[in-house]
């Protein structure tokens, strides 16, 4: 952990270290919520060997949520800010992960649709931060990446499976977009001192930039399949900061061991 | 948030496309064999191969998968073709003692007998 410390430290500018900090605790929020909201399967999924696959994924995510926070607990660099203190011991408005991620587990269908919205913008997210100037930041992402990539194979199989069977499936999923779709671009919420995260070369692009980097990106598999295009997002600016009564029970569930016992270990 | 309840494991699976069994041969490092590691159930070779990392490949076990649909697999197991009843034991190379042969061609060419291997 000192090493990690004493490199974060040198390799952040202080003029930066803010921005990064929220950077760092956007994509750690998002990345843990989805993974905490995708092992709701375990145990339920459609067949036995999605169950596992799933929360497989879920684990992922967890893994990416973990060493994100650890970045980030090393840049806060602080007495008693750990992973654990970051990710627990906050009340739910102080959480900002996107919106995208706050309707609840839903059922199969809305699951898939929010992984592959989530997955394809966390894919232009990432390759953004692929050259940064944070090394350390920059080795995560490189790791992040390589499972990142067989997360957006197994969403996609997924995608084109559902929507290309007609009836009940297709209809679930159609339904799922529409629900989910204005809130999609909330991953590309505007952070604050984004310009100096460019300028720094911490990050690639603006937010508004990557936004129509990744609507590009995913428009022919939309075309292709028939699906709803996600529309603008409403209330952009406000895309990480206000969650709904869904994300109170998820913050519940996931705060509820540690609320009994803070300190235990595991 | 979509109301409707997750439809339970039997009733996705009657109304989804077939399941069918697909086999699953794992390579745990460069240059093993690939052994025969168990088996997935799925509706198609894409969510088989999904499958199988899932199940034999998630915790870095494997190097290489293959995915062979189960069906396509020539069984032989017929008992007159594998095991005849008549002696076969002629068949066998235990009679041939290489140990010799292989001294005297060493002691032609000059070679030592390699070592046993450290293993």
């Amino acid at each position: 952990m000192t090493t990690i410390r004493s490199t974060l430290a040198t390799a952040v500018p202080t003029a930066l270290r803010e921005a990064i900090d929220g950077l760092l605790l956007s994509m750690a929020d998002d990345e843990f919520v989805i993974g905490f909201s995708d092992s709701e399967w375990t145990g339920i999924a459609p067949i036995l060997e999605e169950d596992v696959a799933m929360s497989s994924l879920a684990q992922d995510e967890l893994g990416h949520a973990t060493a994100l926070y650890e970045l980030l607990a090393a840049l806060r660099d602080a007495p008693g800010v750990d992973a654990d203190a970051i990710a627990y011991d906050r009340e739910p408005h102080e959480y900002r992960h996107a919106r995208l991620l706050d309707h609840g587990r839903g059922d199969w269908a809305m699951t898939i649709a929010r992984r592959y919205l989530y997955d394809t913008a966390d894919a232009v997210r990432l390759e953004a931060l692929a050259a940064s100037s944070i090394a350390p930041l920059r080795e995560l992402v490189d790791k992040i990446r390589r499972e990142e990539r067989y997360h957006l194979m197994h969403a996609t199989a997924w995608l084109e499976r559902l929507a290309e069977r007609r009836g009940e499936p297709r209809d679930r999923l159609v339904a799922a977009m529409e629900e989910l779709g204005p809130d999609a671009g909330t991953v590309f919420t505007p952070l604050a001192g984004e310009a100096k995260l460019v300028e720094g070369g911490a990050l690639a692009e603006p937010m508004e930039a990557l936004e129509a980097r990744w609507r590009a990106r995913i428009t022919p598999d939309f075309v292709r399949l028939g699906l709803p295009m996600p529309p603008a997002t409403a209330d952009a600016i406000n895309g990480r900061v206000i969650h709904g009564e869904p994300f109170r029970w998820l913050w519940s569930e996931f705060t509820s061991v540690r609320l009994q016992d803070p300190v235990a270990a595991w | 948030m979509t109301d409707s309840a997750p439809l339970d494991r039997e009733t996705t699976a009657r109304q989804g496309p077939p399941l069918e069994p697909w086999e699953v041969f794992r390579q745990e490092k460069e240059g093993d064999p690939m052994r025969h590691g168990g088996s997935v159930m799925a509706p198609d070779a894409v969510l088989a191969v999904h499958y199988a990392r899932e199940l034999y490949g998630r915790r870095q076990e494997s190097v290489r998968l293959w995915v062979v649909r189960r069906a396509d697999v020539h069984d032989l197991s017929d008992p007159d073709l594998l095991q005849p009843p008549l002696d076969r034991s002629f068949k066998k190379p235990g009679g041939y003692v290489m140990r010799d042969k292989l001294a005297a061609a060493r002691k032609q060419s000059g070679q030592q007998k390699p070592r046993a291997r450290a293993t």
